[in-house]
């Protein structure tokens, strides 16, 4: 991300979809939410700016446009650094409710049988990458999770060890 | 032939060039762009927005590639999946080498020029397929 006055380039798409059918607007959707971006108006979203990311939205876009809507692609620097933190802070915020219910559940998972043990590892590893990809800002929450998920993998290595080992 | 894409080549793009040069055009020559105005006007767009050979619905590039050119071969499908999940990472299918994949081309695009990620990652290109085709002829299965 290049920097000016300390403040970041993001990348901005900015589309509108026809009412109907709904199909193509609940699918930009489900792609937006998975790429993680901040909505800052309706039909207005947005991503800290990198080669990746701006080729993301530039696909959106055309899924826009391919379903008969508008969209176009900017790149854009908040004037004030105040405003830039409010958009990392909103984005932080719903990373980390996700990052939570990793932590949730893989230190609800510490007490289940072996073999539901490393399924949920299994599954919670794989949900927490998913969350990693369209994090950009780090909450504290990331760092717990991964904590979470080591004390989840270290009662599977521990299993069949002395207990003693593993304190 | 000329072809043209956008510059700074990741998974899609550098697959997208062998498969062109592999099973479309031999003779293929590729130029970098980094505005779709840029694109000469006796080369063919791929991997850009708003051209034919691009994402279309769930597909990427590779894939649109693969369905304009009728190429049902399905040791390019099971490259197509990878090159899916690297570039994508919808979980659309299962490919589980697709991270490594996609850490080795960031980091060739990271160290070489686009020319050069092509001649490093062609030869890449051709070993898997043969080793994707001997395996499935053999029956050697080669996804965890």
């Amino acid at each position: 991300m290049s920097r000016t006055n300390d403040t970041g380039e993001w990348v901005f798409l900015t589309y509108s979809l026809p009412r109907d059918p709904s199909a193509p607007r609940l699918a930009l959707w489900r792609r937006l939410k998975r790429l993680g971006v901040a909505q800052l108006a309706d039909g207005l979203v947005a991503l800290p700016a990198d080669a990746r990311t701006r080729e993301q939205l530039e696909w959106a876009a055309d899924e826009a446009l391919a379903a008969g809507g508008n969209a176009g692609v900017w790149l854009a620097r908040p004037t004030a650094r105040a405003q830039e933190r409010e958009l990392a802070h909103s984005m932080n915020t719903a990373r980390a409710a996700e990052y939570q219910a990793v932590i949730e559940q893989a230190t609800a998972s510490l007490s289940a049988s072996e073999v539901d043990r490393a399924r949920a590892l299994r599954r919670l590893r794989a949900e927490n990458h998913r969350i990693r990809r369209r994090d950009f800002f780090r909450p504290a929450e990331r760092e717990r999770a991964r904590q979470a998920l080591a004390a989840l993998a270290a009662t599977r290595q521990a299993t069949g060890t002395d207990p003693e080992v593993v304190r | 032939m000329r072809w043209a894409t956008r510059a700074g080549v990741h998974i899609d793009r550098a697959a997208c060039a062998w498969l062109i040069r592999r099973h479309v055009d031999p003779e293929a020559e590729f130029v970098f762009v980094t505005d779709p105005d840029d694109v000469p006007a006796d080369a063919t767009p791929f991997d850009m927005r708003g051209v034919d050979l691009g994402h279309h619905g769930s597909d990427c590039s590779f894939e649109t590639i693969l369905r304009r050119h009728d190429l049902a071969d399905p040791v390019l499908w099971r490259i197509a999946a990878i090159v899916h999940e690297a570039d994508i990472e919808d979980e659309h299918y299962d490919a589980p080498e697709a991270p490594g994949f996609d850490l080795i081309l960031r980091a060739l695009s990271v160290a070489h020029e686009d020319d050069r990620v092509l001649e490093l990652t062609h030869p890449i290109f051709d070993a898997v397929h043969d080793y994707l085709r001997r395996s499935l002829l053999t029956g050697t299965d080669t996804t965890p």
